[in-house]
């Protein structure tokens, strides 16, 4: 029988305190205790060699050489329940609709700062604020239609919004494939309970990016603009496509005419092009606006956007909202555009920008996870407790250097859930990225992608450093 | 509404898949002609080098031209972009970016051939495992061609497949037809012919697995002049060149501007028509079998500029 090893010190997403299963992951812990472990490894291996055999991988960079690895899967899925997540679902909509509304004010009317809300030095130093995008208008006022925020959990089992991302979130194909794999992994537990399907997803996204083509236009044709089979996200990329049933295409299948309209390269000729949803960053979207040296990307496609005859998501300037010091700010911003407390709560954020923050974050960075305000994928990353005094002395030179880009927030225990490690069950902390939609309407996945820090005691969950993933099951209780 | 980029990625994909097989075939009949080889005469591997190409890069790195380093070369060199391991890693990549217009099974069949291959790409070259591995290789490249069959829609993207594989086939036959049958040819010529010849004709017809349908279209013995009838003009054969030529003319009125590629299929039609097969000899083979790889590469050309290099460029108008 497979004994799971009782979790010290973090709240755990499938025991509680006493040992005992919590209510929505009962069938779940019964089936792993009547297992044995060889049986659960079996059910592993064969969830890897599926992995293998789908070309389900993620791209990683070393010696400057793109290396394309087997995606990190651990068997043992995270549950959610049912009850908690539809408040969870209701909380992050309102923080995207905060969020869209605060974007549009930052390029229009900049209410926001006339009103002493947001610091108007914060918005011209931001390393994603666009003075391109100043005074543009896109349809129904969203800016950042597809966000993934990252949710943690603290040891008291409060649910915290870590951060958000606006500008290319990644990681919905996994959520999409590990559902598929732990299908197989366990059958009979699917049968025996109401799991929330989660396959909805690019349904959803394909009509969300159907509603941003121009009015004039009946049967929008949709693409999805890669930067190209090197970039780590590669494998989305062509999965989105793929289930949309819509041209994935890179820079140079793209081009803009004179008149401003969007056009791709076709067997048959040029084709017009009404909607793209970009995985590329801004500053390498189209070298006329933007960073003349990107090859990535399409002359004329910001002046296209413009005049309105091609639907970009995200917006050009997006990802101003995505930003680890206006962070800071979102629970003010709720609270200013829509007249509401937030639902979800903020993880308390100290900004380096102010003295009095900065003084506290340099006296306490042995207790404080500190973060670079524009890095993704936890590079630049200190965690207080865990660095030596040569890292936090280089920390505290970088934040002296250029405090803005430097936010601190005190060091979470993240939940953990139990993961197979090595022929045994052992707790490993994760996090969850829940992706969010929306347009007309809003739209949240049912759950998200969990990710999980594989080495014990570890917190950083990225995949490029490390992290493994779990499928994540909303049961109805 | 296929990119050019797609429909360039399709085509090179379908032709790697396809060399790589037509390797792995021409590789696993040479080694079977040790069987009926006398002992006494030694077989030589260096026609295997002419057939799939690359002897001046093989030349340069190698001393010895033996069993070995030959095999080696062509089934699991990393540097010969020719050999199976590349060509289905080259398959691989071009099909990595075009996963959004194939069916998934298609994709995972050339995955687990290519994680195949790069583990298993020694026992290609030892002569006890060899042909196991050769099977597996043309076993599943014939897979991927039966899932494309049973699941893709007739579609633009099935068609540049379709065009990769029936030009790289083609062009292989010719390969084939060049070095082993003009070698043959050669032979024939000199006093006191080896006694092996018909066996060798046969094996030109088996390392293009044609033998059985040869008897039943050709009743009559291998011989050269039907060998070399049955693999140019037999109509029904999907490896002769005529068929090839022909199910890509008939293709092309599936694509847009289909008179732009046309010609040059008419083109090789006509250089096919004037090969006179009972008055060749081994010099006069070569010459021939060289013009027809002009008309084939010229298909090549003319599907390139009209349908990946043109509208890349975006001199094409609006339609």
């Amino acid at each position: 029988m497979a004994e799971i090893e009782a979790p010290v010190g973090a709240w755990d997403e499938l025991i509680d305190g006493d040992g005992q299963p919590r209510p929505s992951a009962a069938k779940l812990v019964e089936h792993l205790r009547r297992i044995t472990v060889g049986e659960l490894k079996a059910r592993q291996d064969a969830a890897d060699l599926d992995i293998l055999a789908m070309g389900i991988t993620f791209t990683v960079y070393s010696d400057g050489r793109g290396i394309d690895r087997a995606w990190p899967f651990d068997v043992i899925p995270r549950i959610i329940s049912a009850r908690e997540w539809a408040s969870v679902e209701v909380g992050l909509i309102q923080r995207l609709v905060a969020l869209n509304r605060f974007i549009d004010d930052v390029y229009n009317d900049q209410r926001v700062v006339a009103d002493g809300v947001f610091p108007a030095e914060l918005l011209t130093d931001s390393a994603n604020f666009r003075p391109e995008c100043r005074g543009v208008h896109p349809p129904l006022g969203v800016w950042a239609h597809i966000c993934g925020s990252d949710l943690v959990r603290d040891a008291d089992g409060t649910m915290y919004v870590l951060e958000d991302n606006l500008r290319v979130p990644s990681g919905v194909s996994y959520l999409l494939e590990n559902r598929a794999i732990s299908k197989r992994a366990f059958a009979d537990l699917f049968e025996a309970q109401s799991i929330l399907p989660v396959d909805g997803y690019t349904d959803e996204l394909f009509r969300l990016l159907r509603s941003l083509a121009p009015d004039d236009v009946d049967d929008p044709t949709v693409v999805v603009l890669t930067p190209g089979i090197y970039n780590s996200a590669y494998f989305e990329h062509s999965f989105l496509a793929q289930r949309m049933g819509v041209p994935l295409v890179e820079g140079r299948d793209l081009v803009v005419d004179a008149d401003d309209r969007v056009h791709m390269r076709t067997v048959a000729g040029l084709k017009p092009v009404h909607v793209i949803y970009r995985r590329i960053d801004d500053l390498f979207l189209d070298p006329e606006a933007f960073r003349p040296d990107s090859t990535l990307g399409v002359p004329g496609l910001l002046r296209a956007w413009k005049a309105g005859t091609v639907g970009i998501a995200n917006a050009p300037g997006a990802g101003v909202a995505d930003d680890k010091v206006v962070y800071a700010w979102v629970p003010d911003l709720i609270r200013y555009y829509l007249g509401e407390e937030p639902l979800l709560p903020n993880v308390p954020t100290y900004r380096c920008l102010y003295d009095e923050e900065r003084r506290y974050v340099l006296d306490h960075l042995g207790e404080l996870v500190v973060k670079p305000a524009n890095e993704s994928g936890g590079h630049g990353l200190l965690i207080g407790n865990r660095s030596t005094a040569e890292e936090r002395a280089r920390c505290a030179q970088a934040i002296e250097r250029d405090p803005r880009n430097w936010v601190a927030q005190p060091i979470l225990d993240l939940s953990t859930a139990p993961t197979l490690c090595d022929g045994a069950i052992e707790p490993r902390h994760l996090d969850l990225r829940p992706f969010v939609l929306t347009g007309r309407t809003s739209y949240v996945t049912k759950g998200g992608l969990t990710r999980v820090a594989l080495r014990r005691g570890s917190l950083v969950v990225n995949s490029s450093q490390g992290g493994g993933s779990k499928d994540t099951w909303v049961v109805e209780d | 509404m296929l990119l050019s980029r797609v429909a360039e990625n399709l085509y090179w994909a379908a032709r790697y898949l396809e060399r790589a097989e037509a390797t792995a075939r021409v590789v696993r009949e040479h080694t079977n002609l040790l069987v009926d080889f006398p002992t006494s005469e030694a077989l030589n591997w260096e026609p295997l080098l002419a057939i799939v190409g690359g002897r001046d890069d093989f030349d340069d790195r190698h001393d010895r031209a033996d069993e070995q380093s030959i095999l080696r070369f062509l089934v699991a060199d990393r540097d010969n972009s020719g050999s199976i391991l590349m060509s289905i890693e080259h398959a691989r990549e071009n099909l990595r970016t075009t996963r959004e217009v194939l069916p998934r099974e298609v994709w995972q069949a050339v995955n687990d051939l290519y994680l195949f291959v790069a583990s298993h790409h020694g026992e290609g070259v030892a002569r006890r495992s060899r042909n196991r591995f050769l099977e597996h290789v043309v076993g599943e490249v014939m897979r991927v061609s039966g899932i494309l069959d049973a699941t893709m829609s007739r579609d633009e993207a099935e068609e540049f497949l379709r065009l990769g594989r029936l030009v790289e086939r083609a062009d292989m036959t010719t390969r084939v037809l060049d070095v082993r049958a003009a070698a043959l040819l050669a032979e024939t010529d000199r006093v006191g012919a080896s006694a092996f010849d018909d066996v060798q004709w046969m094996s030109v017809l088996r390392s293009l697995s044609a033998l059985q349908m040869f008897h039943r279209a050709m009743r009559c013995a291998v011989d050269g002049p039907s060998t070399l009838r049955f693999l140019l003009f037999d109509e029904q054969f999907p490896r002769s060149v005529a068929w090839c030529i022909d199910v890509i003319d008939r293709s092309l009125v599936r694509l847009p501007d289909p008179d732009l590629v046309r010609p040059a299929c008419r083109q090789a039609r006509a250089e096919l028509a004037s090969v006179a097969v009972d008055e060749l000899d081994g010099d006069a083979l070569h010459t021939t079998v060289d013009l027809l790889q002009v008309a084939i590469h010229r298909i090549h050309d003319a599907l390139a500029s009209t349908y990946f290099l043109a509208r890349a460029t975006g001199s094409v108008p609006v339609t």
